[in-house]
């Protein structure tokens, strides 16, 4: 399987893939920090995304056992652990902005670009 | 003993629980908030005493979280290396905060200290776990509450410029964790696993059909702990960070916190990447390699500072970088060079960060060109800021000759001797920016101009215990690297 099939096959791994670069690349060029936030949780949601949907079987039903022992199952595994990764992102997010906030407070912006020059002048 | 086989957690445990009753405790007796906080380290670092002696003894064990074996449950490992690198953070991060129970005092507002001993047992408790962890879905969540730990220990200060520094530390460092949680995907996608050592086994029969994951893995674990550790092209959050927090602060970021992670990039290239990853692709090469140029530009950034923390902050790049180039020679001795760089570096730099505090506390200066004279009126301050000044320069009788010697031992047995150059030429470099400083502090003809506030007692106690450490890791290096070269070969 060539990689392109392999990609057009599993088209969701590659849209993970897309997300994670647009909030990288917003997060490391954009001045204004809520913007870098929302990157931020932009990229973390599509590593999200992506370990979902490696536990996800074509076909497959909640892990729940209903009698029959023939039925295909989901990977119950990357949920839990994703449910974990997004109790983390939620508290970096809180507290980024709410730095955010002590920061606009101080310096009266909330552009880095323009705190580094309000720093360069002092 | 019962209690002996649940030492791996139960020293976690003792500083999370620290952690959430020093506020509450604060509330009411202020003293007693710190007091526990450093009670409870002690005691923890008395558990990893006895844990090391277990370990020597009875070998390595591992540690099942609820009793659930791997894989599905979470896996402490106790071996040599790990309860090493545990008892060095237990116990300069028990030192420091001896610095911190006076020095906060006049550093934050009363109403924020018991929350800083929330933040530091925190700290201590992830890295703690950090060094012990088998499997990588809990590295990624105790990364993350270093990472915030870390971030607020800077910004609790009520300045603004450490607003913004911490700012900027959470950014890259969540981008660090995010590279992380992609690169345990794509290794959980072609294996199944989470644990250590499951992961290898499985990684050594999957690199030939999946060698496209195993390698995006390789890239964005060397990228996410590059940006943590601030190896060289990733450090520009450092600077700012290290050298606008609380010098306590200080003192723990550039002495443990970024040491944690470049031990954390080494267990995973040995314990999680099979030997046949690293004989593929060039990762040590990359890492030597970075860590060779970082060395250099460390010590360059750090002779053109003005400011005294600033430079101490610049110069850990330069020595954060010998620990990587300890892991990127793959070679035994190096090895053991790097790690014990981890330990020397991690009290040197504390004590630097400590005197500098003191120097700031007790003058309020914070120019290195306004310091001469300053060693006549703060002998004994001075003193330990010489003696960690000779071992950043690697001067005999101090410990950072030994680290430096063993890795250009290493170098040299693979025939790299261009590396033996750069580690001599670093010295250079550090002897430049340092000895100045010390020279006109003691030699200087002024005499010194700001008025001294008198050295509180702990101060001293704090800095004679570095500088007898600092002294003792030069001259009595041979148990220590005996028990490294035993938990290195582990490895080969």
């Amino acid at each position: 399987m060539t990689i392109l099939e392999g990609l057009t096959h599993n088209y969701y791994y590659l849209v993970a893939i897309i997300l994670f670069v647009i909030g990288m690349h917003t997060m490391l060029t954009h001045s204004n920090m809520i913007k870098k936030v929302i990157a931020m949780n932009i990229m973390e949601t599509s590593v999200f995304l992506l370990f979902v949907a490696i536990g996800y079987v074509r076909g497959g039903r909640p892990p729940i056992i209903s009698g029959s022992a023939e039925e295909i199952y989901i990977n119950p595994l990357p949920g839990a652990l994703i449910l974990t990764g997004i109790v983390v992102a939620v508290s970096v997010t809180a507290y980024a902005l709410s730095l955010i906030v002590k920061i606009y407070r101080a310096y009266g912006t909330i552009d880095s670009d323009e705190i580094c020059k309000i720093r360069g002048d002092e | 003993m019962f209690l002996a086989e649940h030492l791996p957690v139960l020293i976690v445990i003792i500083l999370l629980i620290c952690a959430f009753l020093a506020p509450l405790l604060y509330r009411r007796h202020p003293r007693a908030s710190g007091l526990m906080v450093l009670f409870s380290l002690l005691f923890s670092l008395i558990l990893s005493a006895v844990l090391m002696l277990k370990v020597r003894q009875e070998g390595p064990f591992s540690y099942q979280m609820g009793g659930w074996p791997p894989p599905w449950g979470i896996e402490y490992m106790a071996d040599p290396l790990r309860v090493y690198m545990l008892l060095v953070v237990i116990a300069v991060s028990l030192w420091i905060y001896l610095y911190a129970f006076r020095d906060l005092q006049h550093e934050l507002r009363q109403q924020v200290i018991g929350w800083y001993n929330t933040l530091y047992s925190l700290l201590v408790a992830s890295m703690a776990a950090m060094t012990m962890t088998n499997d990588l879905f809990n590295l990624f969540v105790l990364m993350e509450i270093c990472a915030i730990t870390s971030c607020a220990i800077i910004t609790i200060r009520k300045e603004r410029e450490c607003l913004e520094a911490g700012f900027k530390y959470l950014i890259l460092s969540a981008m660090g964790t995010g590279c992380f949680l992609l690169g345990v995907a794509m290794l959980y996608m072609v294996t199944g696993h989470l644990n250590f050592g499951f992961l290898q086994d499985e990684l050594s029969s999957a690199i030939a059909s999946y060698p496209l994951n195993i390698f995006t893995a390789a890239a964005l674990f060397i990228v996410a702990f590059g940006t943590k550790a601030a190896l060289f092209p990733l450090h520009v959050w450092l600077p700012d960070a290290h050298a606008s927090a609380p010098s306590p602060s200080s003192a723990m970021l550039s002495g443990l916190v970024i040491k944690i992670y470049a031990f954390s990039l080494f267990i995973i290239f040995y314990r999680v990447f099979p030997r046949s990853l690293l004989d593929m692709l060039p990762l040590s090469e990359i890492v030597l390699w970075l860590a060779a140029l970082g060395v250099m530009f460390g010590s360059i950034y750090a002779m053109l500072q003005t400011d005294l923390k600033k430079m101490l902050a610049y110069s850990s790049i330069g020595q954060i970088a010998f620990i990587f180039m300890g892991i990127g020679l793959d070679q035994r001795l190096a090895l053991v060079g790097g790690l014990y760089h981890i330990a020397v570096h991690a009290i040197t730099k504390a004590m630097l960060f400590m005197a500098a505090g003191v120097i700031i506390y007790t003058t309020g200066v914070r120019r290195i060109s306004e310091l001469a004279g300053v060693g006549r009126v703060l002998p004994l301050v001075m003193l330990a800021f010489t003696i960690g000044s000779a071992s950043m320069i690697g001067i005999p009788g101090t410990g950072g000759l030994i680290s430096k010697w063993y890795l250009a031992l290493g170098a040299l047995e693979i025939g790299r001797s261009l590396f033996v150059l750069v580690i001599l030429l670093s010295s250079l470099l550090n002897a430049i920016y340092y000895m100045p400083i010390v020279i006109s502090a003691f030699m200087s003809q002024e005499d010194f101009r700001y008025k001294v506030k008198k050295v509180p007692v702990i101060f001293q106690v704090v800095l004679v215990t570095g500088i007898v450490i600092v002294v003792l890791t030069g001259i009595f290096s041979r148990p220590l690297i005996i028990l490294l070269e035993e938990a290195v070969s582990l490895f080969f």
